[in-house]
């Protein structure tokens, strides 16, 4: 089972008074917040695979917040990106955005704007968090098939009866239908449906 | 003046023929006219040469044989030739002589055509009938030389002392002499030859600007004792109220006993020359300044940002005040903690505010004691403003205890932005890890402090580094090309240097020193 972290919001700034003032913002709200000056001190902290969304702000001296999109990019996270801007940085957003990042907004802000985001972020966050728990229980649940079980879930999936699928096995009809009830059992599929739809979800992630 | 009466006709003798006398007297009046330096020449009345000396001969290149019979005037050029017929034709009738008894200056000429001056005195050989005359003639070639020669120089240095505007003057302290004023020193006073008279050093006295008072009695204080120069710069103020820069170099000559004798000097006028070195001068200042002005345009983007940060961070915190209050379990230490910070970054954009202002005012140009070290960090955040929009680090490396040097510090800051900015320029395309601008002081033991500015960007190129310090040349699509010329010309003026050396590894140092200020040791901050 995936343990529950309450999700946090990291913020990434080096400017210590926007960095400051964002973590009280979002402390009177009531959102878990760490803050960090760099972005080699966030990737050294390795908190990309946590629960979150990170706010960050596209200029810095050394790694820039761009530069930090890609290493992110990089490790797999998927943690969503709010990007911060000063005037002018439309193209440095443009770019921005075309690498994932969800949003980003133009400081100074209305605070409401950024919470806003922040909450997007944090919902985006956790549907792809629950996809991926899911997808991992499915790759769970199929790794614990024997290889002719296995066998039978393909051609259950791709929609055989059971006697065609004993004539290819070289099966008894009776040995097919106790796989297959063995599959549903060990897929915890309610339906026929449920089934294909578990077994293709992970699959088109495999593509 | 002689009493002349005009020859009668019993006067008359035959020409060319000497009149009998005895041996012993013609002798001894022979041996005489040969004695003699100047020529002698006797003639008859009708112009006929007589007796020739010896030195005639030699300063006429003819045989006294050649020329005994002949007409004098043999010996004259024109057009005096044509004119002693008529002299001695007028002397004839009138008795008027123009020329015996006294001495003139005429021109003579030689056997051999040559024209020479020469110094004739004539005289009328009394007692006899016909009358004769007696010429002594003394060739003064060398002399006019000498004299022309005097002129020429005289002249060459009064030329010599009006282009340079230079005069000279002699005060006989002895007064074994007269003092001498030389004409262009009196012009340059505007002062006429009467007040020429006056003792010099009492007109300057009396004339030197009231600002350059002290300068001009301590110089003058120089001059009193043995073996020093009187060397001062200094304004005078004339009687028409007009001012003028004197450059004036004076010293005093003194017997073995050390008593003064003379007091002798130059003085030349560099009015006009301080004049253009003003304009010169001004027109750097103005120019200086614009470039400050146009580098403040170029970074406007960085500017904005950088005022913008700490505004970004007020209106964070008020909004998050608004939600600490609005909270039914308000903890009002949130409250004020955020409330300190937005009056602090509030002073944060005026600080930028103020030193943008400082950095582009037009002002004077005022040196004084600056701590290096301090000046960095002053400058810091102008020069962070562009790091930062590049995603550039700056860090600084300052050696502690410096000495103060003794300059503008906005001219300073506007070396060092130039350099921090060419540096960032140079590492745009510089890999992340690699972008970094060093700042660094350093304490020569020559007396000097250093500072280096070192990028690792693309370094220079070979072409480039010879251009590098020529008014307008450029690498950059954008920017003046004026700012290396202009650090180059502050840092100069401030009497120090300004180089580059290559990195280590990669990119570029650029170096500048400045003396340090005497008297200022340990001088830094300690604060």
């Amino acid at each position: 089972m995936i343990k529950e972290i309450k999700p946090t919001v990291f913020v990434v700034d080096d400017d210590a008074a926007v960095r400051d003032s964002l973590r009280m913002l979002l402390k009177s709200v009531g959102l878990p917040v760490e803050v960090f000056e760099s972005g080699q001190e966030f990737l050294d902290a390795d908190r990309d695979d946590r629960p979150g969304c990170l706010v960050l702000d596209i200029r810095m001296p050394g790694m820039s917040g761009l530069e930090l999109q890609v290493k992110l990019n990089e490790r797999h996270s998927i943690l969503p990106v709010i990007f911060i801007t000063g005037h002018g940085d439309v193209p440095m957003a443009v770019e921005a955005m075309q690498a994932g990042a969800v949003d980003f907004i133009q400081k100074p802000f209305r605070d409401q704007d950024l919470l806003d985001r922040i909450n997007q972020a944090l919902e985006k966050d956790a549907g792809s968090r629950r996809m991926l728990a899911e997808r991992n229980m499915i790759r769970k649940r199929l790794e614990s098939l024997t290889p002719r079980e296995k066998e039978v879930l393909d051609l259950v999936v791709a929609g055989k009866a059971n006697k065609v699928i004993a004539g290819d096995l070289n099966l008894s009809q009776r040995t097919v239908e106790i796989h297959r009830a063995r599959v549903m059992e060990k897929m915890e599929a309610h339906s026929l449906a449920h089934l294909v739809r578990m077994v293709l979800e992970v699959e088109r992630v495999e593509e | 003046m002689h009493e002349e009466h005009p020859p009668t006709a019993a006067e008359h003798a035959t020409p060319g023929t000497v009149p009998a006398r005895p041996d012993q007297a013609a002798f001894e009046f022979r041996s005489l006219l040969d004695a003699a330096v100047d020529a002698i020449i006797v003639i008859d009345h009708r112009g006929r040469i007589e007796q020739f000396s010896l030195s005639a001969e030699r300063t006429f290149g003819y045989a006294a044989a050649e020329v005994i019979g002949r007409n004098v005037d043999v010996l004259m050029p024109a057009p005096y030739r044509a004119e002693h017929d008529t002299y001695m034709e007028r002397y004839q009738q009138t008795g008027e002589a123009r020329i015996i008894g006294t001495g003139r200056e005429v021109q003579a000429r030689r056997k051999d055509g040559s024209v020479f001056p020469c110094e004739l005195a004539v005289g009328k050989v009394q007692g006899v009938v016909p009358p004769r005359f007696i010429g002594f003639i003394r060739d003064i070639t060398l002399r006019r030389l000498a004299d022309e020669r005097l002129r020429r120089s005289e002249s060459a240095l009064q030329l010599a002392q009006e282009l340079a505007n230079l005069g000279n003057y002699v005060v006989h302290l002895d007064r074994s002499e007269p003092d001498y004023c030389s004409p262009q020193l009196c012009r340059i006073l505007g002062i006429g030859a009467a007040e020429a008279a006056l003792p010099l050093t009492e007109l300057l006295e009396r004339w030197v600007h009231p600002g350059d008072r002290t300068e001009f009695d301590e110089a003058c204080r120089e001059l009193d004792s043995p073996g020093h120069v009187f060397d001062c710069e200094y304004r005078i103020v004339l009687e028409d109220g007009t001012t003028r820069h004197l450059h004036h170099i004076a010293q005093v000559t003194r017997d073995a006993q050390g008593t003064p004798l003379k007091h002798s000097g130059t003085i030349h006028d560099v009015t006009d020359r301080r004049a253009t070195e003003d304009e010169a001068q001004q027109l750097q200042e103005r120019l200086t300044h614009f470039s400050r002005l146009s580098t403040m345009g170029e970074m406007a983007a960085g500017l904005a940002h950088e005022i913008n940060q700490p505004l970004a961070a007020i209106a964070t915190y008020a909004q998050a005040c608004q939600r600490f209050l609005r909270a039914p379990d308000r903890d009002d230490a949130d409250v004020l903690e955020a409330l300190e910070q937005i009056n602090a970054q509030a002073l944060r954009a005026g600080e930028v505010i103020r030193r943008l202002r400082n950095f582009v005012k037009n002002r004077e140009v005022k040196r004084e004691p600056v701590d290096c070290n301090r000046l960095l960090e002053d400058l810091r955040t102008l020069a962070e403003t562009d790091a930062r929009l590049h995603n550039i680090r700056l860090r600084i490396d300052a050696e502690p205890s410096l000495p103060m040097v003794y300059a503008d510090p906005i001219q300073l800051q506007q070396v060092v932005l130039n350099l921090v900015r060419n540096a960032i320029d140079a590492m745009s395309e510089a890999p992340e890890t690699r972008r970094e601008v060093l700042l660094s002081t350093h304490w020569l033991p020559e007396g000097h402090i250093e500072i280096i500015v070192a990028d690792h960007g693309s370094g220079l190129a070979p072409g480039a580094a010879e251009h590098l310090f020529n008014p307008f040349f450029t690498t950059k699509s954008s920017g003046t090309g004026l700012g290396l010329a202009i650090s180059h010309s502050i840092v100069r003026a401030h009497g120090g240097r300004l180089w580059h050396t290559p990195n280590e590894g990669t990119g570029a140092r650029f170096h500048f020193t400045l003396p340090a200020s005497p008297a200022s040791k340990q001088g830094s901050s300690s604060e």
